[in-house]
């Protein structure tokens, strides 16, 4: 929610600005230059953006979500084919296992520790998401035939996580889900 | 009043010949007038399907709707906004009739191709038509309707691309490429002096040639796996289409801006010279167009990881010169002046705000610790809805309303003016509002049906129908305004044709 705040405040401002300028031709100023005087404020504008942009820029690198070499605790595959996603602990190589997972027990995972999802798709691109039992998307990988997307995350509550598909891929996209756990001990 | 605040005209043109470009620019605008209507109800019936209305629909339909929605809202929007620059652009240089009238003509075939694949073809695969999706639907949809959407889309690139060039050929005789990318003002010299409106339409044209180059090898792709089973790599394929399809967005929204530097002066009484920060601003479009689209693969992490950097800073930069430049600019032209504000003037100023405020979703969703949970939310319509129909939209509605109340002489009661307006800014805004909450609250996009665990998504999609509903009154009766205008220059002009 905190980007819809910002977005938000920064909309709100925007639109003031706007009001400003429009009641602003209610009276105009014969003879005065406003124009040069309103253009003097574009290279003060110019660097004020540039360094907010450029702050910002700098503070999103360590929030990056792409792998850095890290060791994982526990490795997940994620197998995602219209219309249902395998969460296995082993990888996926038939349409016959990929079946038998999705109506496996859901898989386990340890409470805080670092999980990397091997993410992949046996026919078309799919999107996998990380919804929190309380329905927070925490994050998300594309799954692409002929490629694996590695995911990793840290899980600080426990319960039944769901997978939505957030990348569009036939009739039964919006049908489309896995789930696993997170548990307080660790799995098996 | 137009002499004094724009460059002279230097293309004469004899009068049937200009008669005959005025009856084609009207014609393509008349494609709106009819086009945008039921475009717009392909989106409402998406949302009224969000809304829980139709619980036993067939999913096919709510796609289908999405792919037809999605390709024919762009293209409208982008032919629209390159026919009526080509009308602005005829002051000073000489497009060919003969191109632009074949150019329509295969752009109504292309519309109809779309029409017989997704209508009734069933053809769902998304605008973006994803690899290797469109044929294998799971048997959803028949692989002939997804030859014929391509086909379509070929027809259209093809419709386009000779456009452009002819535009460009149209440039190159009165401009050498350098002049009208305006690099000698980079120099600090002002002669030859070239109106804003050519420079921005080169960057758009050039920028469009290479998404239509891009085109051009998706489809050569999917016809090499079609015909001789030759698979594609798909994050080529992905970043194809991504490059496209953005490039093609980002050009309409130019368009619309090329409309705004041209014609806002007329209502201001002050010209819009170009200058040295313009033709920079202007050329680093150019170059950052180009890197821009990498935002749309944020999530494939096989992706390297420096296109995911360079995008996002791309896409950061690519703000400044719209905010410090052409919105700044717009600013700067009314305040405290005498404005005559009219339907057409009050439109083309709104949009620019429109610009901004979806702008500024659109470079927080750049971010990519953002995207991470935004990617594919309704967060995304959200933006790019902003400164599409509450942007570059609202440009062109502002320019369509200038063109015929220039050509039929006629302006609307100032009552209608605020009363449209009205309906517009609330409506939209409304509306979007009821995107960016739901993306806000993990919403995502492109369901049919929203699982029982996003049941927030249906009361968003419920709270936004009132304002659909302000909405398209505002751009009825706009039709209905602009539409009498419109009916009497054709008349008018049709009168002077040979």
């Amino acid at each position: 929610m905190a980007a819809f705040e910002l977005w938000s405040f920064l909309a709100l401002i925007i639109v003031a600005v706007y009001a400003h300028f429009v009641l602003s031709t209610r009276a105009p100023a014969e003879g005065e230059d406003y124009y040069k005087a309103i253009g003097q404020l574009r290279r003060p504008l110019f660097v004020f953006l540039a360094l907010l942009l450029l702050i910002s820029f700098a503070l999103s690198v360590p929030h990056f979500p792409y792998p850095r070499n890290q060791i994982p605790d526990k490795v997940v595959y994620v197998t995602a084919k219209q219309f249902a996603f395998a969460i296995t602990e082993k990888p996926i190589r038939t349409d016959e296992e990929f079946e038998e997972a999705t109506t496996a027990e859901p898989v386990k995972v340890p409470i805080n520790a670092l999980v990397e999802f091997r993410v992949t798709s046996r026919d078309v691109n799919h999107g996998f998401s990380l919804y929190a039992p309380d329905g927070e998307l925490l994050g998300q990988t594309q799954a692409m035939p002929g490629y694996v997307n590695r995911l990793f995350m840290r899980f600080d509550r426990p319960g039944t996580y769901l997978a939505l598909c957030l990348e569009y891929c036939g009739i039964g996209h919006h049908r489309m889900r896995g789930i696993f756990e997170v548990v307080a001990q660790k799995g098996r | 009043m137009m002499a004094e605040i724009a460059l002279p005209a230097e293309v004469e043109w004899a009068p049937a010949e200009r008669a005959a470009f005025q009856r084609l620019t009207l014609a393509w605008s008349g494609t709106l007038f009819v086009l945008f209507p039921v475009l717009g109800l392909l989106g409402l019936f998406m949302r009224l399907s969000h809304a829980n209305f139709f619980p036993n629909l067939d999913p096919i339909w709510f796609y289908a709707a999405l792919t037809l929605h999605g390709v024919g809202m762009v293209g409208l929007w982008f032919i629209t906004g390159f026919s009526g620059v080509l009308y602005l652009l005829s002051r000073y240089v000489r497009p060919s009739l003969a191109v632009s009238r074949l150019s329509f003509a295969l752009t109504l075939l292309g519309v109809l191709l779309l029409v017989i694949a997704t209508l009734v073809g069933r053809f769902a695969a998304g605008w973006y038509f994803l690899y290797p999706l469109p044929y294998r639907s799971g048997g959803a949809w028949a692989n002939w309707a997804t030859d014929v959407y391509l086909i379509a889309l070929a027809t259209l690139g093809v419709a386009w691309t000779l456009w452009a060039l002819d535009l460009l050929r149209a440039i190159a005789q009165r401009y050498s490429l350098s002049q009208a990318l305006c690099w000698h003002y980079l120099r600090g010299e002002t002669k030859p002096e070239v109106p804003p409106l050519i420079l921005i339409t080169t960057v758009s044209t050039i920028a469009s040639l290479t998404g239509f180059v891009a085109a051009v090898i998706l489809l050569a792709f999917f016809a090499a796996d079609r015909l001789a089973g030759v698979p594609a790599d798909p994050l080529l394929m992905k970043n194809l289409v991504f490059y496209f399809g953005h490039v093609l967005v980002n050009i309409t929204m130019y368009l619309g801006v090329a409309m705004l530097y041209d014609v806002l002066p007329q209502y201001v009484g002050h010209p819009w010279k170009t200058t040295a920060t313009t033709a920079f601003a202007w050329n680093a479009v150019l170059f950052l167009v180009l890197f821009a689209y990498f935002h749309h693969l944020y999530m494939d992490f096989a992706q390297p990881k420096a296109f995911q950097v360079l995008g996002q800073m791309a896409s950061y930069m690519i703000s400044l010169p719209a905010a410090v430049v052409s919105i700044l600019g717009t600013l700067a032209m009314v305040y405290r002046t005498k404005v005559r504000w009219t339907l057409a003037s009050s439109l083309l100023f709104a949009g620019t705000m429109g610009w901004a405020v979806g702008g500024v979703a659109a470079v927080i969703d750049s971010t990519i610790a953002i995207n991470f949970r935004f990617h594919n939310t309704l967060w995304v319509p959200a933006h790019f809805h902003t400164y599409f129909l509450m942007g570059v939209v609202l440009m062109i509605m502002g320019f369509l309303a200038h063109l015929t109340a220039q050509l039929s002489g006629r302006e609307e009661p100032p009552a209608l003016r605020r009363t449209i307006l009205t309906l517009l800014l609330v409506g939209g805004y409304g509306f979007l509002l009821m995107f960016y909450l739901a993306g806000a609250h993990h919403v995502p996009r492109r369901y049919a049906v929203y699982p029982e665990e996003l049941a927030q998504g249906i009361l968003y999609a419920r709270l936004s129908l009132p304002f659909i509903a302000l909405l398209s009154i505002g751009i009825l009766l706009y039709i209905w305004e602009v539409g009498k205008r419109w009916a009497l220059a054709f008349a008018t002009v049709g009168a002077r044709s040979p």
